[in-house]
């Protein structure tokens, strides 16, 4: 019965961990030269599951089948073995060996005991090659960008011979750019008969490349769909309801600048940035990975130090490089790396809500844990946080969710001057629109939103004006009427700030 | 995310459950029941606090390391700060007229202050806390050194009295310990900065980027820290009525131990002030146990080692059993805890209750017991004096339980005090100093127990007889074998033993003596080398660059003499002769040889077949007398064929 040309079934498999089910009968199959797009909000289940196909995790019931015959996979030498390569976002790659040393990390080429270089170096470079991707075998992996540690950890999936290839989101780190690479990339593959599971949120990118999609819905396979079928469907799939509106800004009147920004530089990294955020606006940051957008927002909220410039607050100036001013002033950020700087992984719900306000609310060193507690039942009712309780530890919430206990404690805060950076990477649709109501209920009551953004509907969709940062400097500024894809991408792309920069140092 | 949960079944796996939730509380208790399995002695009230006594000082340091583990840092310091503190405290109060209640202050705020520099060092200077707190365990230790000068000074009468019990039973140091351990559960739990601790163990950068003053907070936790570790050295001091520059040596690695034993990770963010007490308890039990039951000194490292892996391990399985997190939930079911201590507590009783029937009727051999606490089997003399001891109790018939303080006053004091209540028929003790076992030898006197004591007396305590070479008498022969030997003219250099020891005192004292007879000899160095064959070894290569003319080494024991011979190389035995100390195997080999001139031989395994002699007489009611000295040698290449241990 089966398939020839199926390289790979699951069936109804099952797991649980202590508390909650991840995963209740999930089926799927992969066919040599498909990609297979495996589709769900996080935390349907679909790190779960490819997770069970590395051997990082064991079903609790069902089957798995390799070429047809079912096989057990205990460990990462059971995957290896089977030819099932796993690329995750995060990359298992060691920063400080070579480019070959990591591909053949553990199987380096030996000669009478010795590692054979020579040897390992020119197969790496064939393998390099294969993946189209210009770096030596000799380059240290910590001086390569993201998009070339994917290639690398492309060409070691294939040195493993990998006939099964799992990609977790491989887009969701690289540029327009890089993407179409890998595309490429994938697409070579696929022609060489492997058979690869793609996992990403972008829905554009189904039908750019995928074959088939499989649907997963709390922890169920709710549906296999061709790659054609049109967003709206695979959505509906995917929350269990329609959408009706992607971005669902509402704009208001905006009232007197609560945060005004001028002239502020730090050498090297950002130059003369001015800007001002009113009440009642949203306004987008847009521009390239490495713009320097991050690092503005940072300055600005005090995480970091900044050479010349000010940062005032409802016209009061803030000292630089202090945290405290500006929280006292009502500036709250939301970082752009959620789980790294975002939250305490290890502690509850109702520690994270309660991080920002515990000192000002503790009396005599001593922690109102009573008020603390109300507070955080009270925001995770509002803002709707999915969770057994406030004691579930936010680590094993899922990214909506996790981003909301972010949102949540600076809300707790009373905060007027909201900086988002990236507020819905990695995050499913459902929750996108929720947290873009959110924004909305924000900007009504009278704060102020500063939105950093490298997704550019969302960008267009829910700012009022946009900025566009491109090396360290402001390239222009687009009200939303004005504001496309192209303007937008047109003044990120714009190299004429390159040249003032460097007649600017010319001239001193 | 999948929000249907599971609920945990309640009744059925609960013990399992509740089991598995406490990996350290569960071992424990196994520890607990096993030691009551297996020696009648362990489960008297008197060696129950007993324990709590010996776990006070780990528990009360490993409580401030707590702070510091679950924000993610580390404090190899407190054991040497916990010395400087007490060291602070009896040097100004008794040495310098400070009334004691500011000594007292003196000896905290020493603490702070150590613990501020940590901070500083860690906050501000950017170093990782294991180095900042590496170079403040140096520091600190080398402070108390200095300002004691190397020996140990008296402690103040009302001060030591925090070493005694209060109503001739309850213990003090276990009433601090219980009071340190409720402050740290509240302040871990309670406060603005003990929940800032799990924030910034947790995650730093999220913390710092909520507001929180991290580096402040900082400066606070090891100050903390800082604070504890004075305390539990003041407790310890007091225990042995005596501030000593060297105690709590190497304490640090067992707070760490405990802490991660209560279930903290090093990584940070978890860990909780009752599991550290658990912990400490545990390696408190252990030593005990392992005590009463006669293992050997050098086994009981080794079962030290495999129950922390133990206890770790366990609390691991139950991590990937996937039950509940211990810490970040400080009010999380509150009732449940309570339940589950109380359920440990009845399982406890009725296992242990039941075991202890076992006991009844076992009573022991006929053979007399006597117990035989070493300062330290790390060296070749006291491994003498214990075959000496062995071989006579063999041949006498009498049970003999030896340990192995390893230099460290207060695990000596909890070994006497082991042999003291678990009723020995008579104690042999080879004091790691002198004044420090005052006490424990006070205690062996009121429950009317014999005591020996040999090679160092006990000061301010009776002993019923002092077996002992004459270390001035020694050091003032070796000083005049290398006055002759060099023609009452030249340079030499002396090798001192470890700085604060009573043997490495009076040796010194005797050569000092010794080369007043000698004008023409100059002592053109003296540096410790702290009785240590490579210590020896380097020392003597260091100022042997600063003196390659010297003529004559005098060192304060073999080990060390034999570290120079290696320094000094062919020129050993012909140009520069060494004079070393105790005749051990080695030493005398040397002699053989012609590297070492001479050795001051004592006669160890003879020390401790008299001792063992005379235990048994002071054991079955004899009279024995109060000094018998043992004849010291001088051995030279002449006399070595002849001379036997």
């Amino acid at each position: 019965m089966s398939n020839e040309d199926e390289l790979l079934r699951i069936e109804g498999i099952r797991k649980s961990f202590p508390g909650v089910v991840a995963l209740d009968g999930v089926d799927f199959d992969l066919r040599r030269g498909e990609v297979h797009v495996l589709l769900g909000e996080n935390g349907a289940g679909k790190s779960t599951l490819i997770k069970m196909l590395s051997g990082s995790y064991h079903p609790d019931e069902g089957r798995v089948l390799v070429d047809g015959e079912e096989v057990r996979i205990r460990g990462a030498q059971d995957a290896e073995r089977l030819g099932i390569a796993t690329i995750y976002q995060e990359f298992n790659l060691v920063p400080d060996l070579t480019v070959a040393e990591n591909i053949f990390l553990g199987r380096q080429p030996r000669r009478l005991g010795m590692i054979d270089r020579k040897r390992m170096e020119a197969d790496a470079e064939v393998l390099l090659k294969r993946v189209g991707v210009n770096v030596s075998p000799r380059a240290r992996v910590r001086e390569l960008g993201i998009a070339r540690l994917q290639m690398v950890e492309i060409a070691k999936a294939l040195s493993l011979n990998a006939r099964v290839l799992i990609m977790d989101e491989p887009t969701a780190v690289l540029t327009s750019g890089e993407v179409d690479k890998l595309f490429a990339i994938v697409r070579t593959l696929r022609e060489d008969g492997v058979g690869i599971v793609f996992i990403t949120h972008h829905l554009e990118e189904i039908a750019a490349l995928g074959d088939r999609v499989t649907v997963i819905r709390d922890g169920k396979s709710v549906g296999q769909v061709p790659a054609t079928t049109p967003e709206d469907e695979l959505v509906r799939l995917m929350v269990g309801r329609s959408i009706e509106q992607q971005y669902p800004r509402e704009r208001g009147d905006t009232g007197a600048a609560l945060l005004k920004v001028e002239g502020l530089t730090r050498d090297g990294v950002f130059h003369d940035i001015g800007f001002e955020v009113h009440a009642g606006e949203v306004v987008g940051i847009a521009g390239l990975v490495g713009a320097g957008r991050t690092e503005v927002v940072r300055a600005v909220f005090g995480a970091d130090p900044y050479d010349k410039g000010s940062v005032k607050v409802a016209g009061t100036a803030l000292r630089g490089h202090d945290v405290g001013a500006a929280m006292s002033a009502g500036i709250g950020l939301i970082p752009e790396d959620r789980k790294g700087q975002g939250l305490v992984l290890d502690q509850t719900v109702e520690e994270n809500l309660g991080l920002v306000t515990m000192r000002a609310r503790a009396r005599a060193g001593l922690v109102d844990l009573k008020g603390q507690r109300e507070a955080a039942a009270r925001i995770a009712e509002q803002l709707g946080v999915r969770m057994a309780g406030l004691h579930q530890h936010v680590r094993t919430l899922s990214g909506g969710n996790q981003q909301k206990v972010v949102i949540g404690k600076w809300l707790l805060a009373d905060t007027k001057v909201l900086i988002l950076d990236e507020p819905t990477r990695g995050i499913d649709v459902g929750a996108k629109v929720e947290i873009y109501q959110l924004i909305n209920e924000l900007t009504a009551a009278g704060a102020a939103v500063l939105m950093i953004s490298s997704d550019l509907p969302e960008v267009l969709g829910m700012s009022d004006r946009v900025l566009v940062m491109a090396q360290g400097r402001i390239a222009g500024e687009l009200d939303a009427d004005e504001a496309t894809q192209d303007s937008v991408m047109a003044l990120a792309v714009s190299t004429n700030t390159v040249k003032t920069e460097k007649e600017a140092r010319g001239g001193h | 995310m999948a929000t249907d949960t599971l609920r945990s079944g309640a009744s059925a796996g609960g013990l399992r459950r509740l089991l598995l939730d406490n990996g350290a509380l569960t071992a424990l208790i196994v520890l607990v029941i096993a030691m009551s399995a297996l020696s009648g002695d362990f489960l008297t009230t008197d060696n129950l606090l007993n324990v709590g006594v010996q776990a006070a000082v780990t528990a009360i340091l490993a409580f401030g390391v707590t702070f510091v583990i679950v924000s993610a840092g580390i404090d190899l310091s407190v054991g040497s700060v916990a010395a400087l503190s007490a060291t602070v405290l009896a040097w100004s109060a008794t040495q310098h007229g400070v009334p004691v209640f500011i000594a007292v202050v003196l000896a905290v705020v020493t603490g702070i202050a150590a613990g501020l520099v940590n901070g500083f060092l860690i906050a501000y200077g950017k170093l990782p806390p294991f180095i900042a707190t590496l170079a403040m365990l140096s520091v600190a230790r080398g402070l108390s050194l200095v300002i004691s000068e190397g020996s140990p000074i008296a402690f103040p009468d009302s001060v030591s009295h925090l070493g005694d019990t209060l109503g001739g039973w309850l213990p003090v140091p276990v009433l601090v310990m219980v009071v340190m351990g409720l402050l740290a559960a509240f302040v871990l739990g309670r406060t603005y900065i003990g929940r800032s601790m799990y924030a910034i163990g947790g995650n730093e950068e999220a913390a710092r980027l909520s507001g929180l003053r991290v580096k402040k907070q900082k400066l606070a936790i090891y100050a903390f820290s800082g604070v504890f570790a004075a305390v539990a050295g003041v407790v310890l001091a007091a225990r042995l009525s005596s501030a000593q520059p060297q105690a709590a040596d190497g304490y640090e690695l067992d707070a760490i131990a405990a802490v991660v034993i209560g279930g903290a990770s090093l990584a940070g963010g978890t860990g909780k002030a009752s599991g550290t007490l658990i912990g400490a308890l545990i390696l408190a039990v252990l030593r005990n146990g392992l005590n009463l039951l006669n293992v050997s000194a050098f086994w009981q490292q080794v079962v030290i080692g495999v129950v922390i892996a133990l206890a770790v391990l366990l609390d691991t399985l139950r991590r990937k059993a996937g039950a509940t997190p211990v810490a970040g939930a400080p009010q999380g079911g509150k009732g449940r805890q309570a339940t589950t201590y109380g359920l440990a507590a009845v399982v406890t009783v009725a296992i242990v209750g039941a075991t202890s029937f076992l006991h009844n009727d076992s009573s022991s051999t006929a053979n007399p017991k006597v117990g035989l606490s070493l300062s330290t089997l790390n060296n070749p003399f006291f491994v003498q004096i214990r075959a000496g001891a062995q071989a006579e109790a063999k041949k006498l018939g009498v049970d003999l339980t030896v340990t192995d303080a390893q230099n460290d006053a207060s695990q000596q004091a909890n070994q006497l005090q082991n042999f003291t209540s678990s009723s020995l028929g008579a104690i042999i003790v080879n004091p790691v100093d002198s004044d420090a076992a005052s006490n424990s030898v006070k205690a062996a006197d009121t429950a009317k127990i014999p005591v020996i004591a040999v090679d160092r007396g006990v000061n301010k305590a009776s002993v019923d007889a002092l077996v002992a070479s004459d270390n001035v008498a020694g050091g003032e022969l070796a000083a005049k074998t290398i006055g002759e030997r060099l023609g009452g003219k030249g340079k030499i250099v002396i090798l001192q033993g470890q700085a604060g020891t009573s043997a490495a005192r009076e040796r010194a004292e005797g050569f000092a003596n010794g080369l007043k007879a000698y004008p023409g000899i100059q002592v053109v160095a003296q540096q410790p080398a702290d009785f240590d064959r490579t210590k020896g070894l380097d020392v003597m290569s260091n100022l042997l660059q600063a003196h390659p003319d010297v003529q004559g080494v005098i060192a304060a024991n073999d080990e060390m003499a034999l570290g120079a011979i290696k320094a000094l190389g062919s020129k050993a035995g012909a140009s520069v002769s060494v004079v070393g100390f105790d005749g051990t195997p080695d030493g005398l080999n040397a002699v053989k040889n012609g590297t070492l001139f001479a050795s001051v031989a004592q006669q160890p395994s003879q020390l401790g077949k008299i001792a063992v002699d005379n235990a048994l007489k002071a054991l079955q009611g004899k009279k024995v007398e109060e000094t018998i000295k043992v004849p010291v040698k001088v051995v030279t290449k002449e006399n070595v064929a002849g001379f036997t241990g």
